[in-house]
C-alpha cells in the first residue's frame, strides 16, 4: 500500500523534477509531508489492529490455554482418586495443591469445574474456580463445619467457568463433588450487582442473602456485566443434602 | 513503514509476501506469547473477586 503510494510519489516528482525551483522545494516539502502522513496513518492502522488482536487474545485464545490447564490438572485430580480408591479404602489426606473437588451447576452448562485453593490470577486463570484464602476465608464443605464456601471464577476469558452465572436462577442446584461425597447445594439468593469492595459477602453469615443464622453456605463470585469487572455479581446458595459417593460415582439425581 | 520493509526485504514479489507472512506471524506470536499477558493484568477487564484494595 505504501509501496505503490511512494512510487507515484517518485513518479511525479521525477516529472516535477525541470519545473520552477519554488514549485520543487514545494514539491519536496509535500513528499516529507506526505510520507510522515503516511508514517502516521500506517501506525495507527497497526494500532487498530494490536487491539484488535488483543479482543481475539482476551475472549479466545485465554480460553484455549485456560481449558488445556484446567483439562490437564482436572485429570491429574480424578488419577489420584482412583489411585487412592484402589490403594486404600481409608479416606487420604485432601491434597489441597492441587484441586479440592469439582463443581457442577446444570445451570450454567453441562461439564463440571475444578475447584483449587486461592484466588489470585495464577490460579483462576488456569480455567478453573478458586476458592478464597483472603479477604475473608472460605470454610470447606469437607471440613464438615457451619461456614461459608466462597469461590471465584473469570467470567471472560481464561476458561470464563462462570460465564453463565446470570442463568442461575433461585432453586437451581449447585453440587460439590468430592473424593468420596457429594455437597447438594441450592441457590436461595442472587445478588445481580454489587460493588467489588463489597467483601462481606463472604461472610459466614453472608447477612445480605437474607441469613442470620449460621449454615453450610456456598457463595459464587465473579465480575458483571460481561466484558467488564466493574461490578461483582453473587450467587448463594445452601447445603440441602450430601451424598456419599459410590463405586461409578453416581452423580446425585440434580445431576442426571 | 511497510513500504519500506517490502522495498528491504530479499527476492521477487513472492518472496516478500512469503517473509511479509513470516514476519506477521512472528509479530503475532510475540503479541499472544509476551506482550498481551504482560498487559492484561494492567488492564481493568479481568478482575473477578471481591476484595479491600
Amino acid at each position: 500500500m505504501a509501496a505503490t503510494t511512494d512510487t507515484q510519489h517518485e513518479e511525479q516528482s521525477g516529472t516535477d523534477g525541470p519545473a520552477a525551483p519554488a514549485a520543487r522545494r514545494r514539491g519536496r516539502a509535500g513528499r516529507i509531508v506526505a510520507r510522515t502522513v503516511s508514517v502516521f496513518g500506517e501506525l495507527l492502522i497497526t494500532a487498530g489492529l494490536v487491539l484488535g488482536l488483543f479482543v481475539v487474545y482476551s475472549l479466545w485464545w485465554t480460553n484455549v490455554v485456560a481449558d488445556r490447564a484446567a483439562g490437564e490438572q482436572a485429570d491429574k485430580v480424578r488419577d489420584n482418586w482412583a489411585r487412592d480408591r484402589v490403594g486404600s479404602d481409608g479416606p487420604g489426606a485432601l491434597d489441597t495443591k492441587a484441586g479440592i473437588g469439582f463443581l457442577h451447576v446444570p445451570a450454567m452448562g453441562d461439564g463440571d469445574i475444578l475447584v483449587e485453593k486461592g484466588t489470585s490470577m495464577e490460579v483462576l486463570n488456569d480455567g478453573v474456580a478458586g476458592y478464597y484464602t483472603d479477604p475473608v476465608e472460605s470454610a470447606l464443605p469437607t471440613s464438615g463445619k457451619e461456614g461459608n464456601f466462597s469461590l471465584a471464577a473469570h467470567r471472560d476469558g481464561h476458561g470464563a467457568k462462570f460465564h453463565n452465572i446470570d442463568k442461575i436462577e433461585e432453586g437451581d442446584p449447585i453440587v460439590f463433588e468430592t473424593k468420596d461425597t457429594w455437597y447438594v447445594y441450592k441457590t436461595y439468593a442472587v445478588l445481580p450487582e454489587t460493588s467489588k469492595y463489597n467483601v462481606r459477602v463472604l461472610d459466614p453469615v453472608p447477612k445480605e442473602s437474607g441469613k442470620k443464622k449460621a449454615g453450610h453456605y456456598i457463595t459464587l463470585t465473579t465480575c458483571t456485566p460481561v466484558y467488564t469487572s466493574r461490578y461483582r455479581y453473587v450467587v448463594w446458595g445452601e447445603l440441602v443434602r450430601t451424598e456419599k459417593v459410590d463405586g461409578e460415582r453416581t452423580p446425585p439425581k440434580e445431576l442426571r | 513503514m511497510y513500504g519500506w520493509i517490502w522495498r528491504h526485504l530479499p527476492g521477487n514479489a513472492w518472496v516478500k509476501a512469503l517473509l511479509s507472512l513470516v514476519l506477521a506471524v512472528a509479530v503475532v506470536y510475540v503479541l499472544f506469547q509476551y506482550v498481551f499477558p504482560w498487559a492484561e493484568p494492567l488492564l481493568p477487564f479481568n478482575d473477578v473477586t471481591v476484595d479491600n484494595q
